[in-house]
């Protein structure tokens, strides 16, 4: 008798024992959507690139181009091109993202190579972002690339996929590489109420290209090729800096980063307007840019600091700690990257450091 | 013998089963969900199901217009985003006309729990919001977000643990908050920069402070015009757990209603009872910024921003100054002898009010442009009334229950 209580009694304490997790999460059982209203499936289906498209080699009318400053996106590389209506062309806007004419579509690739030092071989495509102007104005859409590499398929929930490369530096990097939703990446492209594009203004895409035919300057290349109108004398067309490129000031190459990083919400009509931090580099107003200005809805965002920017101390700047961190409760931006742009926060240091 | 062995056995069954309770078990619909918030058609209501669900990303919906989610009660439908790894809100609503969500509750977001932005018609309906471990400094800044929207209806919700506002309605026109609940945040109820505000039927308490309207310089719009009645706002004496740098962590424990750089507002048939620190506090933006500066001049090693916590000042659109308050016919009672005492304000009161902390205080500083400012207080013989002259290092200190006896502006819906 005494026996198998003995063993029974084991076997509760054994169980009792046993680590139970205090949540167990059930995985998800996705059916299928059906999304056609929303665009194409599959992005092989606007024919952009030759067979195979994971080289992403153009068709003939549709250009590839670059910006000058470019959102960090946890080192993604990115391949831009663009594509007009045939018998259309671009409006050329002095201080704006240009006007596009309906039927435009601007298609962004994200990959990695799998060696940085080596960054034309082995890629890994991972998404493929379209904006579309249609008549009702511009929808965005991503496409998610298989692992085959054959194709990339619309999906608006977007995903989380585990991403490694070896670093310019030769250390392996590991990161869960973030795919937006739709509604994320209107989030970052929503001037007022309505989607619009946020890099190809006249300041951003003024600088040269690597064309098949040798390098040129893209404005006056797409004047050539009759995609822009109204482009005036090039030397009076204004120009943002790459914050990457050192011969430029400190202050410049950092207005730069923080306007393409951040702008796209912190301006007048963006939608974190309600902070009352404008970051475009043509902001002039030193309380707008968070220079002793206190946060107006940070919450744990402050880190315990009192102002935006205190010149000189970084590190007692909200904005430089917001940069830095990599909470999701706290980072800024709040969407688009897991780990932080080591390059770019020690510009913007440097630039708190030696303001005055 | 016998007997003890399962005796010994019946004793492990019992403290097996009260030590180690089931796991809780959470289902997964993250993908499915936000598909459907971004496929769902204008006019459409969007049903979410009884159960426990996990999230490991923030949920966003934008541009729809007269749509509804709806739970199956904020008992039983539950979204939690405590694995959140991505996304600085729980549910985000962005642009959007006549949107409503009810019976669900939100828990555990990275930062806000429920954020709606730039809608115009929005409905919140027996929401619980809530962070499930209770007030921390690390929990999101507001459990209900609604900011830069016009016609805001917030209904029956419940608002808990948040680090800044429990319920936070910023930058926005034509606002109810009503018959809802709000403890155990460092602000309970907040209405700032807002415009046409009505604030009726709520219980704040044990929070920080309970209900506070404040205006603050350098934003979209500036307040004005809130009604604030019929509240019973009782024991906001938690420890203030914002974080530094957020204008509510200047908050003193044991606040009822902060009224800061507003004008058109009347307080009335509210019961504010046991705030240890002072009932109804009435403040200019410049008391705020001297006590900014008096904090940075004590961190000596931020320096050259005395200057700019008057940022405020070139910004020509601000009024720092309160003015148009009508308080009257609310119920007023501290039972507490000792105000928040680790605190300036409270230290000030322990000291000018000796073991009778105030039920409505005023800083008394004067607007220059504005002599006349209105400040209309009829509470009857018995209520603990202070002008604190606080631009005079409180020289002209003033106790008289009826020193501003006047009939304000009655606020009318």
């Amino acid at each position: 008798m005494m026996k198998p209580l003995a063993v029974i009694a084991l076997i509760i304490l054994s169980a009792c024992q046993s680590k139970k997790p205090d949540v167990v999460v059930l995985p998800e059982e996705i059916p299928a959507i059906d999304l056609t209203h929303l665009g194409k499936a599959q992005l092989s289906e606007y024919g952009f690139f030759q067979q195979p498209i994971k080289d992403l080699n153009p068709v003939a009318g549709v250009i590839p181009y670059t910006l000058n400053a470019v959102l960090f996106t946890d080192y993604a590389y990115k391949k831009r091109f663009i594509k007009i209506p045939e018998g259309t062309t671009v409006a050329y806007n002095a201080h704006d993202v240009f006007e596009f004419p309906v039927g435009t579509i601007l298609i962004k690739n994200f990959y990695y190579p799998a060696d940085f030092n080596n960054p034309t071989e082995n890629l890994r495509l991972l998404e493929t972002r379209l904006l579309i102007n249609e008549a009702e104005g511009w929808k965005a859409l991503p496409y998610i690339w298989n692992e085959a590499q054959t194709d990339a398929f619309l999906n608006v929930a977007g995903k989380t996929i585990p991403v490694s490369w070896k670093h310019t530096d030769g250390q392996l990097r590991n990161i869960n590489y973030t795919i937006p939703n739709l509604n994320q990446c209107k989030g970052c492209h929503l001037r007022g109420d309505k989607v619009m594009p946020i890099g190809p203004a006249a300041r951003q895409l003024n600088g040269d290209f690597d064309y098949a035919a040798g390098k040129q300057n893209q404005l006056i290349h797409w004047q050539a090729s009759g995609v822009l109108s109204g482009l005036p004398k090039i030397e009076s067309v204004d120009k943002l800096v790459s914050y990457d490129d050192k011969t430029s000031s400190v202050s410049a190459r950092a207005r730069a980063w923080l306007e393409i990083n951040c702008a796209h919400c912190h301006r007048a009509d963006g939608p974190a307007k309600n902070s009352g931090l404008y970051l475009l580099a043509s902001e002039t107003t030193p309380a707008r840019l968070g220079i002793g200005k206190a946060p107006v809805a940070a919450g744990k965002g402050s880190g315990g600091l009192l102002y935006g920017i205190v010149p000189g101390k970084p590190d007692a700047s909200i904005l430089q700690y917001r940069i830095e961190s990599v909470d999701p409760g706290v980072m800024m931006p709040e969407l688009g990257r897991s780990i932080t742009h080591t390059e770019g926060v020690a510009l913007v240091r440097q630039w708190i450091m030696e303001m005055k | 013998m016998k007997f003890a062995g399962l005796f010994a056995l019946l004793f492990l069954i019992l403290s097996c089963s009260t030590n180690k309770p089931e796991p809780r078990v959470w289902q997964t619909i993250e993908q499915t969900l936000q598909t459907q918030l971004i496929t769902l058609q204008d006019g459409d209501t969007l049903f979410l199901p009884e159960g426990n669900f996990m999230f490991s990303k923030g949920l966003a919906m934008d541009g729809k217009s007269n749509v509804t989610i709806r739970g199956k009660g904020m008992d039983k439908t539950i979204l939690s985003f405590k694995n959140q790894t991505e996304g600085a809100q729980g549910l985000l609503i962005t642009n959007g006309k006549n949107i409503t969500l009810e019976e669900f509750s939100i828990e555990d977001a990275k930062g806000d729990n429920l954020k709606v932005s730039e809608v115009s018609g929005i409905t919140l309906r027996k929401i619980r919001s809530v962070w499930a471990d209770g007030p921390k400094t690390e929990n999101g800044a507001y459990a209900l977000y609604p900011v830069l929207c016009k016609h805001v209806l917030i209904d029956e919700c419940i608002a808990m643990g948040s680090s800044d506002a429990g319920i936070y309605v910023g930058q926005s026109d034509s606002v109810v908050i009503r018959n809802s609940k709000a403890y155990w945040n460092v602000a309970g109820i907040e209405s700032e920069n807002s415009r046409w505000v009505e604030i009726y039927g709520n219980e704040a308490y044990e929070n920080t402070g309970g209900i506070l309207i404040f205006d603050l310089p350098g934003l979209t719009q500036y307040g004005h015009t809130t009604k604030v009645y019929n509240n019973n706002i009782h024991h906001n004496n938690h420890d203030n757990f914002a974080m530094k740098g957020n204008i509510v962590a200047s908050i003193p424990p044991g606040t009822g209603v902060m009224i800061l750089a507003t004008h058109n507002l009347e307080l009335t048939g509210n019961e504010i009872i046991d705030n240890k620190t002072v009932g109804t506090g009435i403040i200019s933006y410049e008391l705020v910024a001297a006590l900014n500066e008096g904090e940075t001049e004590q961190e000596a090693s931020i320096g050259g921003v005395q200057t700019v916590a008057n940022n405020f000042r070139a910004d020509s659109l601000y009024n720092p100054f309160p003015y148009g308050i009508y308080i009257h016919n609310n119920k007023y009672q501290n039972s507490r002898w000792f105000p928040a005492l680790g605190h300036d304000i409270g230290k000030l009161f322990f000291m000018k009010s000796f073991m009778n902390p105030p039920d409505i205080a005023y800083d008394g500083i004067e607007d220059p442009a504005r002599p006349e400012r209105e400040i209309c207080v009829q509470q009857g013989d018995e209520v603990i009334l202070i002008n604190l002259d606080a631009a005079n290092d409180f020289e002209n200190l003033k106790k008289d229950p009826h020193q501003f006896d006047c009939e304000g502006k009655s606020i009318s819906k």
